[in-house]
């Protein structure tokens, strides 16, 4: 199957900070993708690259078939995006931004606008700058949507909106997916997340820490509880399957993945184990452990932060 | 019929789905013969990822549960009823099994176990028995 949009080894300074480390992403048609991490972890930068608003410094990104850098207004015109801070010309009504957008995009856009004006309960004859924030973010969705694009991109579209915005953001997305239409979302609402997306990608300082289908990562993410018989210092003898740490007393509790069985019977017969429990973290415990452990990279020398989570 | 999705509960949203679906069916609240809503309204409503509902419905026409109609859909099938009420008392079980496991693992004697389930049993008896 032809990806949707696919994003090979791109990466992006500002000066001498770096925004997106080699990032390689890539979307199947009817796909949630969920993009999540921390504030500065390069997600708005990535989608802006995508959508040709930025250039990568090195690597290759493509939506559609076309080329971000060099076809960037065809991709804008076949794709729909809501940024976190939508630009709307406010002095325009609901209505008249729909006309006004309608220019830019094939016939059909104007009647799919106005029956999700209607849906939204948006007052077509409002000005925008009137509107309350969850209203000029309907209309953004909405404009977005209205030529039924083959990919929707959110950024953080909900940040700082009330439950039954965010419930419809939530409902529209549905479905765009139901129609085997692919969305990218950039989110900090991990539990919403859990519910639409099928695909996590968990980004952290630049670089990207995993990309997987969500039923994989929870299928293969386990937190194990060990009770110690001293509060000696517990050495995980698995590092590169370990996550994450929390020493706390004679417990430590480790966020795991892919642990073999034999592995598991290792740290329940290890003489340091006293008792040992396991369970499935949710898709918020999975991701707080990703955002504290340790930053491993093969071609660098000491690690970055210490591998201990401050509980 | 109506649903309660936790996507933090530890049980997959699909299983949430099958189960609440079958013990509905179990209560008489959903009778062979019905339609269920398609995997887009069911989605839609849930605002979950109609995958995870497509997933929900295979499983449940696997469990024979659910059965396709030509052109129309999914349906409740003749004997889904008996099916879910014996479900239920397996899936009731097996989570009881694991409360009581949990209280094994945390010291307490089988005596004291089976007190609290009685006074637990009493005081939902009798809270039933208060509402009108």
């Amino acid at each position: 199957m032809k990806p949707v949009f696919s994003i090979r080894n791109v990466t992006k300074k500002f000066g001498k900070q770096i925004a997106v480390d080699d990032l390689s992403l890539e979307a199947t048609p009817g796909q949630v993708i969920a993009l999540l991490g921390d504030n500065g972890a390069g997600k708005s930068t990535s989608i802006k690259i995508l959508l040709g608003l930025l250039r990568a410094d090195s690597g290759d990104a493509e939506v559609l078939g076309m080329d971000s850098r060099r076809q960037s207004q065809e991709i804008r015109r076949r794709i729909g995006y809501v940024p976190d801070k939508p630009a709307l010309y406010d002095w325009m009504t609901v209505t008249e931004i729909g006309w006004f957008a309608s220019g830019f995009y094939p016939y059909g856009y104007m009647e799919n606008y106005a029956e999700m004006v209607r849906e939204f309960k948006l007052p077509e004859t409002q000005k925008i700058k009137n509107l309350s924030r969850g209203m000029q973010a309907k209309v953004s969705l909405a404009l977005a949507m209205a030529h039924k694009p083959e990919l929707l991109i959110l950024d953080e579209p909900t940040s700082g909106l009330d439950a039954v915005v965010r419930r419809e953001f939530l409902e529209s997305m549905v479905d765009v997916a139901a129609e085997g239409r692919t969305v990218l979302l950039a989110s900090h609402q991990i539990h919403e997340v859990e519910r639409v997306a099928d695909t996590v990608a968990i980004m952290r300082q630049s670089e990207l820490l995993t990309f997987d289908r969500l039923e994989v990562l929870k299928n293969e993410v386990r937190e194990l509880v060990i009770t110690h018989s001293s509060e000696e210092t517990f050495e995980f003898p698995f590092p590169e399957k370990r996550i994450a740490t929390r020493h706390d007393g004679r417990q430590s509790v480790h966020l795991v993945r892919d642990l073999t069985p034999s592995q598991m019977a290792t740290l329940e017969n290890h003489e340091q184990t006293v008792h040992l429990e396991q369970r499935t973290p949710s898709l918020e415990e999975i991701f707080v452990g990703y955002m504290s452990g340790e930053i491993r990279k093969e071609n660098e020398k000491a690690p970055a932060t210490e591998p201990e989570i401050s509980a | 019929m109506h649903f309660l999705i936790d996507a933090h509960n530890g049980i997959a949203i699909y299983d949430q789905i099958a189960r609440q679906m079958k013990f509905a069916v179990a209560r008489g609240v959903l009778r062979s013969g019905e339609l269920v809503p398609s995997v887009r309204e069911l989605s839609k409503q849930l605002a979950v990822n109609p995958n995870t509902v497509a997933r929900a419905y295979r499983d449940l026409q696997n469990d024979g549960v659910l059965n396709t109609v030509r052109g129309t859909g999914l349906e409740i099938t003749a004997d889904a009823k008996s099916l879910c009420q014996s479900d239920r008392e397996s899936l009731i079980r097996e989570r009881l099994a694991s409360v009581l496991h949990e209280a094994r693992q945390s010291g307490l004697s089988a005596t004291a176990i089976k007190q609290y389930v009685n006074d637990l049993l009493q005081q939902l008896s009798q809270s039933e028995g208060d509402s009108p």
